[in-house]
């Protein structure tokens, strides 16, 4: 599972709490057939989905950078009978990052909004979500925008498919533990061709580089006793991808762990829980929060071995002040006998035992 | 008739300064003398007590039979009223009243108002050399003039008793024997007994007997 | 030689203690007052103004609209529109709580966006809802700032019950608006409020945050064309000072009347200056004569009043305090007149009006000595030396155009139009009017005197002296002047804006019962059904319904109340004045309108109604005294056909011959359990109106009873010194005969007759200060017209009071006279 990072700990009580008979949500089951663009937009009628890109920019100057956009929807439950232009029934919000080792630290924003005509939405066929001016979309040549601004970053991009979409789990339908209702539908498009501008504190740079978006969706999705997980999305420099990662208990071990990997020829094979091994080779401590975390990983998959380095220790997301969530995500390079073979992004949480479920949320 | 007798009057308590001990005078009417003394002697303590405005402490003043220290103050008021004129060192004409006003005022006490006051008034300002101006005002005379409008109010209402403090005592020398000549001429002419303090010897020349007045005498000046 | 001259002066004041006491104590109750009525309301104002900012956080612009919404479609246009970089949805509404008789401030917000542009509104989970995500947007929860919670009594997991058109709405509390503040608000989401508070589709505002380097005024101008009609763009910052405008005319007002209390107190130091300086005359000859110059002379005369009035300072500023602390615990920051209600203001201390109000205690204290100093540097010292010369009680008595000149000055000032709201000319009539009035007072005197009889002869000699010193007269009378005319003409004006307000409330309340949808609530309407109800009801002959709305007709102006009523075409029912026509599209606009719009009957009125603006053309001008900042009339009918809005917010029924009004109202309030529905008899109204209007004029006859008290002061203060100055005169006039019987007669004849003429000439002046106050600070100040009416009863008892008060403070005062060493004062030495 993955990021959605702060969005889920936000979920989590509420998926608890909330009263889920009340709510029709449409459930995730085996066997249903995906196919884009039809499932590239918005499932209403499913709690939660959200749309992912994470990706590296160089530079013409040969400096590499990292990026991220999410989109979440959520399905609140609340005043569907209402059809209100500030009806809460659908809540959009997205997340945006910029990974500049000359910075030292993640920039980042953040967006909420009601599902609202034009100001906020997910918009069902193809991909279409935006809040204000933060878009993810598809267009109609085939290509996807992707756009996003903060403070002191902003980024304007084009993402080209080159590959078919990786359907993950079984035709992506992807478990998330034990028990099969834990599931999501789940698809990956990887390898985009990126292209575009990237703006760091005011200077305005054309970038080009390789992206990752995921595409998931789900009403019951977190098994008990999860605390947290690790996640891996790498573009194999072959033209290969590897999706990996794994939900923790409270004490560490692996509740559940699965991945999925595309092969240069395009193969597509689903890494199920014994396939898939993690092991910490590093830990960095963060100085504002103090939560250790395990920046750099060997990854041991079907007896082949990566390592996993950050393109910067600081990768931290402290939204404690914001949405109370407590984060790492960032830009890794993988690495085999000490060659760069690929690059993607690394997802690390639930480390710091300040990881306050359901202190976030809108009224946060 | 006056007659005072035995007349005491201490201030400030018992043990205080004695200002008048055991004075006594007697003067039948037409007298006309004066009182002189040392400055503070109780020249003008004696005046008051004679007029009743203060309480002797001891002894009797009476006149025409009638005991002043046996009388009220609205009785005493009223006797005054009546029967005595005043003329003060520093004239006390009402600034804000007309000449012939000012000289009727006593007439007006005694409720006579109207023209027979008026022409009392008038007569009594045209025999004090002021006739021309009854209606004119006190701020535009002179002193000497002010003080002949106060004799004149002193004896508008032919009083028994005529008191006369210091009269010229803010007037020059030149004037004031004109207005010491003017008073006594008043008084005589009027029937009254007069009796003028003063310290200066020349004013008390114009009287016809001289009186030095000591705490406990007062004797003729010699 | 300083200090010593410093014993003289400065010392003399300790000498002649009462009387500076007296001078001091009326400084002190002019600033003291002044300084009270601009400690409270700046209290209030800056609570107020905190209190708009508090909910206005960091927008840099607020679009509103009528106070029933505008169409909620803007709100996207404006939040995609180019120089906005948040925007924040907000429904404002007035919702009554189920079983209390109040109503509280409910806004509708969208938690997502408020934090952005107005965090203090930011609604926040509390209790076992702490954790949950999605509190803020519960359908049944509802969050309270700390003070409204403070207020009802209410916690989390508490139930709230409000009002609706469609019955009590059940709330339970979840939370608080920490940032709120004193703000007595509660929040919930803007989806509940529009939906189930009877707006849905509307927003009463949008907050907005401007991205970096877009100017407000180019946002203005950039979103004026995306505006619907009745929508306009404004600064929180105007906002603030819209609302201090609504109360500037009263607080002028208020200030104003300190002042002329503090004006009082310059009269009393005039008079105790004028009588010791007529006193110690001799000695100042003397001075003169040993070397005291004439500038230095009056210098320290200035001096003298200089030091009175730092003293009536100083007690003012500690009173004014004292008086605020105190006011503000029991009224509130309005004085209780209503202005800023649901503030709860502190006093906020500066130095600033603290300086400015000692300053002014000092320069009362400086002009009333001005003139009596002025006096003594013109004395000759030969002359003055010399025993027996007259007591020179010709001060102020002026040159004899003088009077008449300020009185026809104060004709002029009348007509002059109002500067930035506030009548300046009305104020300088006023002080011109008091300025004359004063002027006036020596012939006058001489007049009053002219009336008495010349016997007995206490009274005789009374009039002599007011008829050759009326010099005197004016010293004396010059404060009591000044107290009558201004109690006179607040009496007056409050007269006659009681009965006219009285007048008005029955022209207006001619039903027999009156039915509210809720007390002042705009979340509850009568809806048609509610509103056939009524009209079904037996024993009810015929019901007129009411819309009422706020609307904006320039940015520039507050809102402006929107009556839509049934009406016969020539307006009758309305409390017209002046003139009116029969037009097709009426609008019947109150006073306010005609001077804050310029507007006259036939001229054109665009009105915005649902967003769009219609041609109404006014026919006639009504008389309003509940909404200050204007109101308009149209027929219901034609409101209904422009908006489509059939909701009524009021009935007014008529009921069947026979039919008691008691046995209805039982019969409504039973037929409408739960209703919200406020019934209320035109008595009880009235009742009620009249009640909050003699509670806002409190105030005044506080400030009446100061200038009695104050020119009371000034009448023992001058008899005090006169007798002081007269012992001799009094001593001679024992010798004559008077017995102390006749000489506090004549002191009393002198007081009353002085007072009489203070008080003759008061009236006047008052009158004439009342038809100023009634005619042109009112109508300019609060853009109504009354009826003048002047309570003579009441007036003439206040009128014989006060010469009788006067007449028994001139005698004690002169009680000194009458002693026996006033007796020996004759022949005492000069």
């Amino acid at each position: 599972m993955r990021r959605r990072s702060w969005l889920l700990w936000l979920l989590l009580p509420w998926i608890a709490v909330a009263p889920v008979a009340a709510t029709d949500y449409a459930p995730v089951t085996p066997g249903r057939a995906l196919s884009l663009p039809a499932d590239a937009g918005a499932h209403p009628a499913h709690r939660i989905e959200w749309w992912y890109v994470t990706g590296w920019l160089d530079d013409d100057d040969g400096a590499s950078r990292g990026f991220q956009l999410t989109f979440f929807r959520l399905r609140t439950g609340i005043g569907e009978d209402r059809p209100g232009r500030f009806s809460p029934a659908q809540l959009i919000s997205a997340h945006a990052a910029v990974s500049d080792p000359s910075v030292g630290h993640l920039l980042h924003a953040e967006r909420r909004a009601r599902a609202s005509g034009a100001l906020a939405g997910a918009a069902e066929g193809p991909m279409q979500a935006w809040i204000g001016d933060w878009r993810l979309a598809d267009q109609a040549d085939g290509g996807i925008v992707a756009r996003a601004s903060g403070e002191r970053f902003a980024f304007d991009l084009r993402l080209q498919p080159r590959l078919p979409p990786t359907w993950n789990g079984e035709d992506g339908f992807s478990r998330k533990g034990p028990q099969a209702e834990h599931a999501s539908y789940y698809y990956s498009l990887t390898g985009l061709v990126v292209s575009g501008w990237l703006t760091v504190d005011g200077r305005q740079r054309p970038v080009r580089g390789v992206a990752w978006l995921d595409h998931e969706w789900s009403s019951e999705y977190l098994p008990e006793g999860a605390v947290g997980w690790d996640w891996l999305g790498l573009n194999l420099d072959d033209g290969g991808a590897l999706m990996a990662a794994r939900i923790r208990r409270a004490d560490g071990s692996a509740l559940w762990r699965f991945g999925t990997l595309r092969t240069v020829d395009g193969e597509v094979r689903e890494l199920d829980f014994d396939a898939i091994s993690f092991e910490a080779l590093r830990h960095w401590r963060s100085p504002r929060s103090g939560v250790r975390y395990p920046v750099s990983w060997r990854l041991g998959v079907d007896g082949t071995s990566l390592v996993l380095e950050p393109l910067m220790d600081d990768q931290e997301l402290d939204g404690r002040a914001s949405t109370g969530a407590i984060y790492w995500e960032g830009a890794v390079r993988a690495l085999r006998d000490g060659r760069a073979v690929g690059r993607g992004y690394l997802e690390l949480t639930g480390y710091g035992d300040a990881l306050r479920l359901g202190s976030g949320g809108p009224g946060r | 008739m006056l007659d005072i007798s035995n007349l005491s009057r201490r201030f400030g308590g018992p043990g205080s300064r004695i200002v008048l001990d055991r004075i006594s005078l007697s003067l039948p009417p037409g007298s006309y003398v004066a009182v002189v003394g040392e400055s503070g002697v109780g020249k003008s303590t004696l005046l008051n007590l004679v007029a009743g405005l203060d309480r002797p402490d001891q002894g009797r003043v009476v006149v025409d039979g009638i005991d002043l220290t046996t009388l009220d103050d609205e009785a005493m008021t009223r006797w005054r009223r009546e029967h005595l004129g005043f003329v003060f060192q520093a004239f006390h004409v009402l600034p804000h009243l007309d000449l012939l006003a000012n000289v009727a005022l006593p007439l007006w006490l005694q409720g006579r108002r109207g023209r027979e006051a008026d022409a009392a008034a008038a007569a009594m300002l045209d025999a004090v050399g002021l006739g021309g101006r009854t209606h004119g005002w006190p701020a535009e005379l002179s002193g000497g003039e002010l003080q002949r409008v106060a004799i004149a109010r002193a004896l508008v209402h032919r009083p028994r008793l005529v008191l006369a403090d210091e009269p010229t005592g803010n007037l020059d020398p030149a004037r004031a024997s004109g207005i010491l000549a003017l008073l006594r001429e008043h008084v005589l002419s009027a029937g009254a007994i007069g009796i003028l303090v003063t310290h200066s010897l020349e004013a008390a020349g114009t009287a016809d007997r001289v009186l030095k007045l000591h705490a406990d005498r007062l004797e003729p000046l010699s | 030689m300083k200090q010593g001259l410093a014993a003289v002066f400065i010392g003399g004041l300790l000498r002649r203690r009462a009387a500076s006491a007296l001078s001091v104590m009326a400084i002190a109750l002019g600033v003291a007052l002044g300084l009270a009525v601009h400690l409270i309301n700046g209290a209030a104002l800056a609570e107020f103004g905190r209190g708009i900012r508090t909910l206005a956080g960091e927008a840099d612009l607020r679009l509103t609209g009528p106070a029933s919404g505008f169409d909620d479609a803007l709100y996207e246009t404006v939040a995609l529109h180019g120089s906005v970089a948040d925007a924040s949805p907000v429904v404002d509404i007035e919702a009554g709580v189920v079983g209390k008789d109040t109503a509280l401030r409910l806004l509708g917000v969208d938690a997502l966006r408020v934090g952005a542009v107005q965090p203090a509104l930011m609604p926040r989970p509390g209790g076992d809802r702490a954790d949950d995500a999605f509190a803020a947007f519960d359908p049944g929860g509802v969050f309270l700032s700390p003070a409204l919670a403070a207020q009802l009594g209410l916690a989390e997991g508490d139930r709230l019950a409000l009002t609706s058109s469609s019955g009590p709405i059940e709330l339970t509390v979840i939370g608080r608006v920490p940032g709120a503040g004193g703000e007595a608000i509660a929040v919930v989401d803007i989806d509940v409020a529009q939906q189930r508070f009877g707006m849905a589709g509307r927003l009463s505002r949008v907050d907005l945050r401007l991205k970096p380097g877009a100017s407000a005024e180019a946002a203005v101008r950039a979103l004026a064309p995306l505006l619907p009609a009745g929508v306009v763009a404004i600064t929180p910052e105007a906002t603030v000072a819209r609302a201090a405008g609504l109360s500037r005319a009263y607080r002028v007002n208020l200030t104003m009347l300190a002042v002329i209390a503090l004006l009082c107190g310059g009269f009393l130091v005039f008079s105790t200056q004028a009588l010791s300086i007529a006193r110690r005359r001799a000695e100042f000859a003397f001075l003169r004569a040993i070397g005291l110059g004439r500038r230095r002379l009056a210098g320290w005369l200035l001096g003298e009043g200089a030091v009175l009035g730092l003293a009536g300072g100083v007690l003012g500023c500690a009173l004014g305090l004292a008086f605020a602390l105190a006011v503000l615990d029991w009224f509130g920051g309005d004085l209780g007149a209503g202005y800023f209600e649901g503030i709860a203001p502190g006093l906020e201390l500066s130095p600033g009006p603290l300086i400015g109000f000692l300053a002014l205690g000092v320069a009362a204290g400086v002009a009333g000595a001005w003139l009596p100093a002025r006096r003594a540097r013109a004395i000759a010292p030969a002359a003055a030396l010399k025993a027996g010369a007259g007591d020179p009680l010709t001060v102020g008595s002026g040159a004899r155009w003088s009077g008449p000149a300020c009185l026809s000055l104060a004709v002029v000032a009348c007509l002059c139009p109002p500067v930035a709201g506030i009548p300046l000319g009305g104020y300088v009539a006023v002080a011109l009017l008091l300025a004359g009035g004063v002027l006036t007072l020596a012939p006058l005197a001489g007049v009053v005197a002219a009336a008495c009889p010349r016997l007995p002869v206490a009274v005789g000699l009374a009039r002599a002296r007011l008829q050759a010193v009326p010099g005197q007269v004016v010293v004396a009378a010059a404060g009591v002047l000044a107290s009558t005319a201004l109690a006179i003409a607040m009496a007056v004006m409050v007269a006659s804006f009681r009965d006219s307000v009285d007048r008005w409330l029955a022209k207006v309340l001619p039903a027999e019962l009156y039915v509210r949808a809720a007390e002042r609530n705009q979340a509850a309407h009568l809806t048609p059904t509610l509103q056939q109800r009524l009209a079904d009801m037996p024993g009810v002959a015929a019901v007129d319904f009411l819309r009422y709305d706020r609307l904006i007709l320039d940015p520039a102006l507050g809102p402006v109340a929107l009556i839509a009523r049934t009406l016969p075409a020539d307006g009758d029912e309305l409390p017209l004045v002046g003139e009116h026509r029969v037009v097709d599209d009426p609008v019947w606009i109150s006073e306010a309108l005609v001077d804050l719009l310029g507007l006259a009957p036939g001229d054109a009125l665009t009105v915005p109604l649902a967003g769009r603006g219609h041609r109404f053309t006014v026919a006639g001008v009504w008389r309003d005294y509940a909404r200050q900042g204007g109101a308009l009339v149209i027929p219901l009918e034609r409101y209904r056909a422009l908006t489509g809005d059939d909701l009524a917010s009021n009935a007014a029924l008529h009921l069947a011959p026979g039919v008691g009004v008691d046995e209805i109202a039982v019969a409504i309030a039973a037929a409408f359990p739960n209703g919200g529905l406020g019934i209320a008899s035109p008595g009880e109204i009235r009742r009620r109106s009249l009640q909050i209007f003699d509670r806002s004029f409190a105030v005044t006859y506080l400030l009446e009873a100061a200038a009695v008290v104050i020119g009371l002061a000034g009448i023992a203060a001058s008899f005090g010194a006169m007798a002081a100055a007269r012992r001799r005169e009094f001593g001679m006039l024992r010798h004559l005969g008077l017995t102390r019987r006749q000489i506090a007669a004549m002191i009393a004849t002198e007081g009353g007759l002085t007072a009489a003429s203070g008080a003759l000439g008061g009236i006047f002046v008052g009158g004439a200060i009342a038809l100023v106050l009634v005619e042109v600070v009112n109508r300019q100040s609060f853009h109504w017209s009354m009826d003048y009416r002047v309570p003579w009863p009441s007036l003439a008892l206040f009128v014989v009071a006060i010469v009788a008060l006067a007449a028994l403070a001139a005698v004690l005062a002169g009680r000194l006279a009458m002693s026996d060493s006033a007796v020996r004062a004759v022949s005492e030495d000069w």
